[in-house]
């Protein structure tokens, strides 16, 4: 393929210390474009291979060697469009959820890979000792990482840059809680951008694979350049002249959604108990912007610039430097425990990031084992002196750190509120799906998200079908179910073909379909059109579902919380709603072709998948 | 007919103190429609993108018709 890659995927075999390259046809790169969707294609590749050796995939332990990882960048990642900075990061299972490992993130990170020549890296097998991977212009190395062990995510990416005297490389690592094996551990890259979801940290620390650091000079060539320039100035020109991602974003960062998301009385509060937060504001993106800011930080390639440099300067939790929180940490972390603390919750989010660790699933998890402790669940013994309960930012704080480092209580919040609510007798207080905790928006005021979180393939999760952008910020009937099945499917399916794109997700407030084959037509050459991109994201979320329908995840576990299901929303905007998901359920298997959550045969085929 | 108002984001420029926390009292008309209201806040109605009344999505033409409801004014905002 001549235009848009750099046509070298390396894989690694850690327990072999063996790395060879390969490539991906032309024809392959047609159907999955890049990122996720080559990713999902590799995966569906060795699950053939794994069960052609006799290992069943469904009970195959996703901290074993044999899991793969894969980070990906597609053919837009690392060219002159706006916020291509991004790459995708995938496991076969996670081991949070058991269902598939997914992440997408920003930095630098993918720009550089494609730099140092390589459109996407394989990891299976499983180091010896530990160990790290450097690539830089072409040259791939694996490196003793044992001095490396222990460091926390800011301490190994300006170790390893130094080490390579390489200043602004990208460095992917895991910290500390990956380390000790945490199944919601990330993958951090640049300091402070993660593939957040799904335990992927813990992953890449099951494989003794410390870091991996990319740099170089290459470039992927561009089959039509004039055009591609011309294309590129229009949508730099109308993410610019977005309300969204030309003001709100960059002023306020991804916290403006605090206000908004309570105003509509679906901001999860006290473990999803109500979803009015009477203290939002103290958490909201403008309390952020005039009391903690210090400046914004965009990822590479990015005209947008959500990220934010923060200081806690007075109260019990200083920090001179530190990035974010997002929307999601601040409503995880402050929010659904009720603290409403923003000092608290910087620094909660902090411990996050060096430690290595999915805000959403720390925060939600703290606010399950609050619901618990509200309802006489944890012995006193487990509680080992910690006041827990809502409203306590100090036992935030505390237990995020002991999350990382599997101390007392913290073991049971690393495990995920799935497990711990089981553990302690009320598995329904675990506000998950397919073990993932769900984001910041109550599907009982906003019906198409529930859908949405019920079919993600990876579980609870907003990134696979963000129909807020629709019910909420948009002009669709939040409360209505009708028209939600297809909202729901094109949603999930547009973003399947970002992920593989790769570049951010946020550029969908202002670019369609259209404009999206307006950047994949001139950087490959391909003709292509919208219809055609839509077809390849369904193709992706599809395949993805036939492999976690080989993990037995089926229509059963497209559900939601009983709590969403049944408990009315006591107060507020959305009072007295729940989801009617059977409904939405029904009609988006007859949309999606899929019998009791498995593609039919006609699907398959219809697909190309068989 | 008293209502209260509260302006988020970017319309904060205008009313730095309004927040959740401390709403704008208002004495208005029966009959008073958003578009009214907008514009006696000295805003344009283009800045103002999302209007909630009671938490309830609501559009420009609309008359406010209950006494002390809560007006939330938004700009385009969105993340996730």
């Amino acid at each position: 393929m001549e235009f848009g890659y750099m046509n070298k995927w390396l894989k690694v075999n850690l327990t072999l210390k063996e790395f060879k390259d390969f490539s991906i046809s032309e024809d392959i790169l047609r159907q999955f474009v890049g990122g996720k969707g080559i990713a999902v294609h590799l995966l569906w590749k060795y699950v053939s291979k794994l069960e052609e050796k006799g290992i069943n995939v469904k009970d195959f332990n996703a901290l074993s060697s044999e899991n793969m990882l894969i980070f990906a960048t597609g053919p837009v990642t690392g060219t002159r469009s706006p916020n291509s900075g991004r790459h995708h990061v995938m496991a076969l299972k996670s081991p949070l959820t058991g269902s598939i490992g997914s992440g997408n993130t920003g930095g630098r990170w993918g720009a550089k890979l494609k730099f140092a020549g390589y459109d996407g890296i394989v990891v299976i097998g499983k180091a010896e000792d530990p160990v790290y991977i450097s690539i830089i212009d072409g040259f791939v190395e694996i490196h003793d990482a044992t001095e490396l062990w222990g460091k926390n995510s800011i301490e190994t990416s300006s170790h390893l840059r130094n080490k390579h005297d390489k200043k602004r490389a990208g460095v992917s690592c895991i910290g500390p809680a990956g380390e000790n094996l945490v199944p919601m551990a990330v993958i951090m890259n640049e300091e402070h951008r993660a593939a957040g979801r799904t335990g992927l940290g813990a992953v890449m620390a099951s494989k003794n694979l410390k870091a991996i650091i990319v740099e170089g000079n290459d470039k992927p060539n561009i089959a039509k350049p004039d055009e591609f320039d011309l294309k590129v100035k229009e949508h730099v020109e109308k993410l610019k002249e977005n309300g969204v991602t030309g003001e709100g974003l960059p002023t306020y960062g991804t916290a403006v959604l605090v206000n908004i998301i309570n105003q509509n009385g679906m901001l999860p509060t006290k473990n999803w108990q109500t979803g009015v937060n009477p203290e939002a504001e103290k958490i909201s993106g403008e309390t952020l912007t005039e009391e903690y800011l210090i400046n914004k930080h965009p990822c590479w390639g990015c005209v947008v610039a959500c990220g934010r440099k923060t200081k806690v300067d007075k109260g019990n939790y200083k920090i001179t430097y530190t990035e974010g929180p997002e929307y999601e940490s601040i409503w995880a972390l402050g929010g659904s425990t009720a603290i409403n603390n923003m000092g608290a919750v910087i620094k909660a989010n902090h411990y996050c990031d060096i430690f290595g660790m999915d805000p959403i699933s720390v925060g939600s998890s703290i606010a399950a084992a609050m619901e618990l402790n509200e309802k006489g669940m944890i012995p006193e013994d487990d509680l080992q002196g910690i006041d827990l309960r809502f409203g306590n930012a100090d036992a935030v704080v505390e237990l995020t750190w002991m999350t990382a480092f599997r101390q007392g209580l913290g073991f049971w919040i690393g495990e995920g509120s799935r497990k711990m609510c089981l553990h302690y007798g009320s598995p329904d207080l675990s506000m998950s799906v397919k073990g993932l905790e769900m984001p910041a928006y109550d599907p009982r005021g906003a019906k198409g998200i529930g859908l949405n979180y019920a079919t993600g393939n990876r579980g609870g999760c907003h990134v696979t079908g963000y129909t807020i952008a629709a019910e909420i910020l948009g002009d669709v009937d939040r409360f209505t179910i009708d028209g939600k099945a297809e909202l729901t499917k094109i949603f999930q399916d547009f973003t399947s073909l970002v992920n593989s794109s790769v570049n951010c997700l946020f550029l969908t407030f202002a670019l369609g379909l259209d404009e999206y084959a307006e950047m994949i037509g001139p950087i490959t050459g391909w003709d292509v059109d919208s219809d055609e991109l839509l077809t390849i994201g369904e193709r992706i979320t599809n395949l993805e579902r036939m492999i976690i329908n080989k993990f037995g995840i089926t229509g059963k576990d497209d559900t939601l919380p009983k709590r969403l299901l049944e408990e009315k929303m006591p107060e507020g905007p959305s009072k007295g709603q729940t989801v009617d998901l059977d409904t939405m359920k029904e009609e988006y298997y007859e949309l999606r072709g899929w019998v009791n959550g498995i593609p039919s045969e006609e699907k398959i085929i219809e697909l190309g998948l068989k | 007919m008293k209502i209260y108002v509260k302006v988020f984001a970017s319309l904060r420029k205008k009313y730095p103190n309004i927040s959740d926390l401390n709403p704008l009292e208002m004495e208005i008309d029966k009959g008073t429609t958003l578009a009214q209201l907008i514009a006696m806040l000295k805003f344009d109605q283009e800045e103002v993108k999302i209007i909630l009344v009671n938490g309830l999505r609501a559009s420009v033409e609309d008359i406010i018709n209950e006494e002390d409801s809560i007006i939330s004014l938004f700009p385009a905002v969105g993340g996730g």
